[in-house]
């Protein structure tokens, strides 16, 4: 395969708003309930049922306006999209078409380093679908309506990715983002947010070739896959004198392949027609103006804070910012104390986060416990204990198990930095080291390393390293 | 005016159209959009489309839970149920 290929993508994201209730009418936007158990009848279709707009979604979209830089139309139109399908039993989705609410935004990827801008055509509402269960039986297809009518938002990008890590990027950072303006809870796995990939090649810098769309991906593993294995077969099919069909694309997550699902010719034919049942949506500026208070501090701007007033590194900030508890879970220990917050980064990244993951725990279950975390590395950081003391207390005090001090006091881990106590300890290991000390004061640094290991060993390990690495380097010189 | 495509249309519409009916619709369908083609006389080059012809805009509710209905009453007209899921036949795309 020649490599003078590239690939043309643009995404389709549907995220689903973390509401209470659905986008029409007031049953649970819940997942994982029993079959049915959160359908009414205006879920299920029944005649003569009227929907009813929730108006947290509209505020969550403005919210994403807000945060995705797209221009809010105060004018915006419900329409039905019509297909026959026994999980939607309306025989139409309510969703806008020719009048969104949110046109022409975008969000800035990081790649490899670099900077590059999305640019985001549009964003509508709409309501989700149920669900067809085809492997209970043979000869039939069990429908749970559960999922009817939950809100989604579908972002539709412009064709600007160029890379399935740019997609990768892409669809991460919008995550992030909805996740900080708590629109949508992120979980891939749960089918919270999911992207269909429409995807051309091209010969480097020519003429846009004919897409496919491959639907429905929720892990960042089957985006990766299914671009790669579709990027190969349309530049196999071209360069053995064959045409690209536009095809709608199944990824099969067992093989690793894209199928046609249905081409062109058969594709769905929507009718789009302004919902009769729903008035446009007409927004006031007011009604604009008071979501934009509640969109908070955005990922990008936490991590220019972390880095530049912070001074924490990099790669540690952008690990903190991956998710707002993190985030919040830092900004709170950085409140209650004058550790340094590169100090507190490094803890809460390394001993902190590896105990959140071997106790399968919330980021957040630990906001109540800040206080006690930064005390104890207060006595790492003022050298009352030491690092390996303070990675040995930290579960103790992260299970509940006292106060730090107490615990530091009760195992006897308080370090010796009395400078008086520790040359008294040093003098006696010098005692009979003649050998050494010449090999020192001839270039040996490997020496120090044994007598510092000495020094600890007499202080039964609680000598502070580092006043005694100081006070014996006095003495050597000497 | 376009011709009609009657078999497009009778699958869109889930209807089964005997062969020697076709034409009969087919015509049928040309007379309702030449008269809908009435309309056309008119100039909108000035007028801007109307989504609705209230003047008021969506009617909205608060984001509150209000279970309204049970799994029995939801599934009480399924032709056929299945524990708690309705049952059709296989639809497989």
């Amino acid at each position: 395969m020649g490599n003078n290929w590239e690939m043309v993508i643009g995404l389709e994201v549907h995220a689903q708003l973390n509401t209470s209730s659905k986008l029409f009418s007031s049953s649970p936007n819940q997942f994982g309930s029993e079959p049915n158990e959160n359908v009414n009848f205006i879920d299920s279709g029944m005649p003569g049922m009227l929907p009813v707009m929730n108006f947290a979604c509209i505020e969550m979209a403005i919210k994403t306006g807000f945060a995705l830089n797209f221009k809010i139309n105060k004018y915006s139109v419900f329409e039905r999209k019509n297909y026959f399908y026994p999980d939607l039993p309306q025989g139409y989705q309510i969703s806008q078409f020719e009048f969104p609410i949110l046109t022409e935004g975008f969000i800035n990827i990081d790649n490899e380093g670099n900077q590059k801008k999305i640019r985001i055509e549009r964003a509508h509402l709409e309501q989700d679908a149920g669900k067809s269960i085809h492997d209970i039986d043979p000869k039939f297809s069990f429908i749970d309506l559960n999922r009817v009518g939950t809100p989604l938002l579908e972002i539709v990008s412009y064709p600007d990715l160029s890379s399935a890590e740019e997609v990768v990027s892409y669809m991460s950072s919008l995550r992030q983002v909805l996740m900080y303006i708590d629109v949508c809870d992120g979980n891939m796995q749960e089918g919270s947010l999911r992207a269909d990939v429409n995807l051309s090649v091209r010969k480097k810098g020519g003429e846009l070739g004919t897409r496919c769309e491959i639907k429905n991906l929720n892990s960042f593993k089957f985006i990766r896959q299914a671009i790669e294995y579709e990027f190969k077969r349309q530049v196999d099919v071209i360069e053995s004198g064959g045409k690209i069909e536009q095809n709608t694309m199944l990824f099969d997550t067992s093989t690793g392949e894209t199928r046609a699902m249905r081409s062109k010719e058969f594709s769905h034919d929507y009718r789009y027609f302004p919902d009769p049942d729903l008035l446009p949506v007409n927004l006031t500026q007011d009604q604009i103006d008071k979501v934009k208070t509640s969109v908070g501090e955005l990922p990008q701007a936490k991590l220019d804070k972390f880095i530049k007033d912070y001074n924490v590194d990099k790669d540690i900030a952008k690990i903190i910012t991956v998710e707002k508890q993190n985030a919040i879970l830092f900004e709170k220990m950085i409140s209650e104390t004058d550790v340094k917050p590169k100090f507190i980064a490094a803890w809460l990244v390394g001993d902190i986060f590896a105990f959140i993951k071997e106790n399968n725990l919330e980021v957040s279950s630990l906001n109540e416990k800040t206080k006690e975390i930064t005390d104890l590395l207060k006595l790492v950081s003022d050298d009352v204990i030491s690092n390996k003391a303070g990675k040995e207390i930290l579960p103790k005090v992260l299970n509940g198990q006292g106060k730090p001090s107490d615990i530091v006091k009760e195992l006897g881990l308080e370090q010796v930095s009395d400078s008086g106590e520790l040359e008294k300890i040093i003098d006696e290991a010098l005692v009979g080291e003649e050998e050494n000390i010449s090999k020192f004061q001839g270039g040996s640094d490997r020496v120090l390393g044994y007598f510092v290991g000495k020094c600890l060993k007499a202080t039964k390990g609680k000598g502070n390293p580092k006043l005694i690495n100081k006070i014996l380097l006095e003495r050597l010189k000497n | 005016m376009s011709d009609i495509d009657i078999k497009r249309i009778s699958y869109l519409a889930k209807l089964k159209l005997p062969h020697e009916k076709e034409e009969f619709y087919a015509n049928s369908l040309k007379d309702i959009i030449k008269w809908v083609d009435n309309l056309k006389m008119i100039d909108t080059s000035e007028t801007e489309p109307l989504h609705n012809v209230t003047e008021k805009t969506v009617s909205i509710r608060k984001d509150e839970i209000n279970k309204s209905n049970s799994v029995d009453d939801v599934l009480s007209n399924a032709p056929e149920r299945a524990q708690n899921f309705f049952k059709v036949p296989k639809v497989v795309e």
